[in-house]
């Protein structure tokens, strides 16, 4: 019995950073994903930041899923959502004012973020709390990993350096479509392309396998 | 019996024109311009030209070997993307810039997306508008002519235009002999190939014609029949470069005769509100991009009524 | 009086060697029939005719070997006096096998007692029906749709006035050309026994500009004759499209899905008018046809031929094909059948046997790169791109919707192709699945509204019963 929850957890966890990645197959969050990836240090706190809501608004939704009436579901949980969203601003005012006068509004924009809703919806409101854990935390990493990645290829080539450290040789002239939002979506498509790619070769060799 | 002898559907005959002849009549058409180019430019126009070419055509190569396509350089559309793309960079730009110019052009916006005729914004102009975004510097400065005395500003014609038309030559619009792209200048040399195309029946007057129309007209229009502003208006800047070669594009142009038309008034239209309220002191590519944008819209309102198909005989 | 532009789109195809320019100068002759002929007793649209004789039976010249089998049918005569010696299949150009009569010449050419109208100016539009039913005279333009058919006017619609097609747009083909050079009297005393017998006051001749020759015999011969106007015409292909003459003549628009009595006229061709007559003057049944032999022909020529001799007797006529040969095509080269084997008989609808040096196999197909010209060429105003991708990704609603069954099948968007599509292929297989698919769904909905019906009746009974 044990066992199985336990293999369930990793299950459920694994699902969100790879399988359903929120960013690079359920193409949820689109708005931070594009807003705020032009420096690698943003993706990780912003990742970050959303993975921590998550996995509380999970927590507490599972929690109080039996209570709350179906007809007044969404409005109870940007309740949830919106309490952990002020407490994470806050926290950052407080801690870290450079980064959070960079996020800027994004961090306050968590609040309707769709990977929370969407998980709360599909996951949390039908499962126990500890599976709505492993769905947050798989979830929240899932999309802190691909917007860093997103963000280091960003930086990379719009600022020429990888969290501020200096790649690119002297000479670079930084490309600074980059930092702006069509870079955002130029990167993100040929990121999907190259995850799709790695898919599909993935799938063929388990196939392989299998014959 | 006779051998050899095959069996196919009909129409058994076929109209002389291909792919691969339309798009080297268009490289033709292209050539006094970019001859033009090399004479107020120098040598390094005709190595941006070149470098811009190959690395189109090798790019096209070299993703369709990687993709084990059918390698289609043979049909000459990757040279001509190479040579508009070369035509809207200043001869000053460093090397690599065409390069990435290139790449941007082909893998990007042409071949990510299905290959000639399936890109849905033209390959030349937005791999411009991704340079002129990025490094708006180096593709911002248009350098002055070899003809030029030292004496005479930078300033491209447009933005002496908006102060002080007076004071631009009509002459030196027409053969060229004003700072811009390389390809832009000399607005006789384009005129020449548009003519040469639609005497061949590769390119349509429509589009053309309204864009350039509409924004002389509107131009005419907003400084008061000043007609002296208004044509110096319209030869000005890669307004002939664009109607003529990049607007026509065909696949990111409409197909219907209507289409062509809302196309090009669009174009015209864009163009002047850029040139005239915007930041920008071109809107030529922009406005064209954007219109490329509206053209599947403006191909499925503008289908033709099929023969018969409402009107009944009276 | 009539504007430049004749129809919307059209192309202008190119020639070869051995097409019009040579050929509209060659007189047409008759060439000898063979010692064999095979007749196929299906060489109309519809259902193949009856025979009529058996194994062994002696026919003469003109007798009639074939009953139309339905309404849309059409009778068959024997093009020879001579011997049945066979009652079997033969194929056709389109690579069908159908029902024929083999006859075996006597070279005599003995006529069967012809029967000539007695009073040919006075006949009723039923009388000259008969006439054109029994004599087995079908559309000679190459659709071979049965003439009487298209004679017999549904009661409620009404018959203005006839257009006569001398447009002959397909290139190489000559043969409506020299017939109209050749016989404008009987062409247009043919039209005027129609007009008689029908209560029409007014024909339209419409002849391509490039046969001004024949413009003026056929003016000349209707000098006197009222209500005749021979109209010249662009040369544009497919300008002897049934729905795109009407509209160059008359401006009227043929409505889709519907036939040119919805305009008010009957559109015959100039070979078809010309059987009439011969048909009701002299008697004669269809019989023999002007066939133009041209391209890659060594002499080539205008003949007539007798139905059912095949094509090998043609091509020696005419001394032969040249070597570089790749394609043999019955009729024009825009919608004629391409063929291998030479023994097919001449029917009643070859207008021409081509010989060309290019086969469509020899070209290449690449992506589409949206250049319009298609659209452009289009005379039924479709979308020839949009449909060719909509049936290569089998959106078949939407196909419907833009029209693909008004499609004529004309092959001018194949022509004008650069990037080299089998667009006219792709229509043709695109027209018979929308064809299926609403069949299936008037089916369906006949089936539904049975189900209904017994439904609701069964609900009464119960409803008595209880």
């Amino acid at each position: 019995m044990a066992d199985q929850k336990k293999s369930s957890f990793i299950s459920v966890f694994l699902n969100g950073l790879i399988t359903e990645n929120p960013t690079f197959t359920l193409m949820l969050g689109m708005c931070p994903t594009l807003g705020v990836t032009t420096a690698a240090m943003n993706g990780v706190s912003m990742g970050l930041a959303t993975t921590f809501v998550l996995v509380c608004s999970n927590l507490f939704i599972s929690l109080l899923r039996n209570i709350i009436p179906d007809k007044v579901r969404i409005p109870a949980y940007i309740v949830v959502i919106a309490s952990f969203v002020t407490m994470i601003d806050l926290f950052m005012q407080a801690f870290l004012p450079e980064l959070r006068a960079v996020l800027g509004t994004y961090i306050q924009l968590i609040v309707v973020n769709c990977i929370i809703f969407a998980r709360a919806e599909s996951f949390a409101a039908k499962n126990p709390p500890l599976l709505s854990i492993a769905d947050g935390l798989g979830m929240g990493l899932g999309f802190t990993c691909s917007i860093t990645l997103l963000s280091m290829v960003r930086e990379l080539f719009g600022s020429g350096s990888i969290f501020g450290l200096r790649i690119m040789p002297e000479g670079y002239l930084p490309m600074a479509i980059m930092n702006q939002v069509p870079g955002g979506f130029i990167t993100l498509g040929l990121m999907m392309i190259l995850v799709n790619v790695i898919k599909k070769y993935a799938s063929a060799r388990k196939e392989e396998k299998l014959a | 019996m006779q051998k050899n002898l095959a069996i196919t559907s009909c129409p058994h005959i076929r109209s002389r024109k291909t792919t691969q002849k339309i798009m080297q009549d268009v490289c033709i058409a292209l050539a006094p311009a970019g001859i033009a180019g090399i004479v107020y430019f120098g040598a390094r126009a005709a190595a941006i030209i070149a470098i811009s070419v190959v690395t189109c055509v090798l790019a096209e190569l070299v993703y369709e070997k990687m993709m084990n396509q059918r390698v289609t350089i043979g049909d000459w559309s990757a040279v001509v993307t190479g040579l508009l793309l070369a035509y809207n960079l200043p001869s000053t730009v460093p090397l690599w810039i065409p390069i990435i110019g290139g790449i941007i052009a082909i893998v990007l916006v042409k071949m990510l997306f299905g290959g000639i005729g399936s890109n849905f914004m033209n390959p030349a102009l937005t791999a411009r508008a991704v340079l002129f975004v990025s490094w708006g510097g180096l593709m911002g400065t248009y350098p002055i002519t070899r003809y030029m005395a030292d004496t005479v500003s930078a300033a491209t014609p447009l933005a002496v235009l908006a102060t002080d038309s007076a004071s631009v030559s009509l002459v030196d619009l027409m053969i060229g002999n004003c700072p811009g792209v390389l390809g832009e200048t000399c607005k006789l040399a384009i005129l020449a190939g548009g003519i040469f195309l639609i005497a061949r029946d590769v390119l349509d007057w429509k589009i053309p014609a309204c864009f350039i129309g509409s924004a002389f007209l509107l131009f005419l229009l907003t400084s008061g029949f000043n007609f002296d502003y208004a044509v110096k208006e319209i030869f000005a800047g890669s307004l002939m470069l664009g109607a003529i070669f990049m607007a026509t594009d065909y696949a990111t142009s409409p197909q219907s005769n209507l289409g062509r038309v809302i196309f090009g008034v669009g174009c015209g239209l864009i163009l002047f509100i850029i040139r005239a309220y915007a930041n920008y002191p071109e809107g030529c590519s922009f406005s064209i991009l954007f219109m490329n944008i509206l053209t599947p819209l403006i191909d499925r309102y503008t289908a033709p009524k099929y023969f018969g198909e409402v009107k009944q005989h009276g | 009086m009539f504007g430049k532009r004749l129809f919307p789109g059209g192309v202008h195809p190119h020639e070869g060697k051995g097409g019009k320019s040579v050929n509209q100068s060659n007189p047409i002759v008759p060439l000898p029939a063979p010692q064999r002929l095979t007749i196929p007793l299906s060489q109309h649209t519809g259902a193949p005719a009856r025979p009529l004789v058996q194994k062994g039976d002696h026919v003469l010249m003109g007798q009639k070997i074939g009953e139309p089998a339905s309404f849309v049918s059409a009778a068959v005569h024997a093009s020879v006096s001579g011997t049945v010696t066979e009652i079997g299949t033969c194929y056709n150009f389109g690579g069908y096998e159908v029902p024929c009569v083999v006859i075996e010449n006597d070279y005599k050419d003995e006529w069967v007692p012809l029967h000539p109208a007695e009073h040919p100016e006075t006949l009723t539009a039923a009388e000259m029906v008969q006439i054109v039913r029994e004599a087995g005279i079908v559309g000679m333009g190459g659709a071979t749709f049965p003439t009487p058919v298209k004679l017999t006017i549904a009661p409620d619609k009404h018959l203005e006035f006839f257009v006569v097609n001398g447009a002959e747009c397909e290139p190489y083909l000559t043969a409506d050309h020299r017939l109209m050079l050749e016989k404008p009297t009987q062409i247009i005393d043919g039209i005027r026994l129609l007009m008689n017998a029908f209560g029409v006051h007014e024909t339209l001749i419409g002849v391509e500009n490039n046969k001004a020759d024949a413009i003026e015999a056929l003016r000349a011969a209707a000098a006197n004759v009222e209500g005749i106007k021979v109209v010249s015409l662009p040369v544009r292909y497919p300008q002897g499209g049934e729905k795109q003459l009407v509209y160059a003549l008359t401006k009227r628009v043929i409505p889709g899905g519907g036939l040119p009595i919805d305009a008010g006229c009957v559109v015959l061709n100039v070979g078809t008018v010309f059987a009439i007559d011969e048909a009701v003057r002299k008697g004669i049944p269809l019989i023999q046809r002007v066939t133009t032999a041209g391209g890659l022909m060594n002499n080539p020529g205008n003949y007539l031929v007798r139905i059912g001799t095949p094509v090998r007797s043609l091509i020696n006529a005419c001394g032969g094909t040249q070597p570089h040969v790749r394609t043999l095509i019955s009729g024009g080269p825009m919608m004629g059948t391409a063929f291998v084997n030479i023994d097919i008989p001449i029917t009643k609808g070859c207008s021409g046997i081509l010989a060309l040096d290019k086969s469509a196999i020899d070209v290449d197909e690449s992506a589409c790169i949206r250049c319009g010209r298609c659209m452009r060429a289009c005379p039924m105003h479709l979308q020839p791109a949009q449909m060719d991708r909509l049936i290569r990704v089998e959106n078949f609603d939407e196909l419907d919707r833009i029209g693909v069954l008004s499609c004529i099948e004309c092959g001018a968007c194949t022509y004008v192709c650069p990037a080299k599509r089998l667009l006219t292929q792709s229509f043709r297989s695109g027209k018979r699945i929308v064809n299926i698919r609403r069949k299936k769904v008037k089916e369906r909905e006949a089936a539904e509204k049975a189900a209904a019906e017994a439904k609701a009746q069964q609900g009464g009974q119960a409803g008595k019963e209880a």
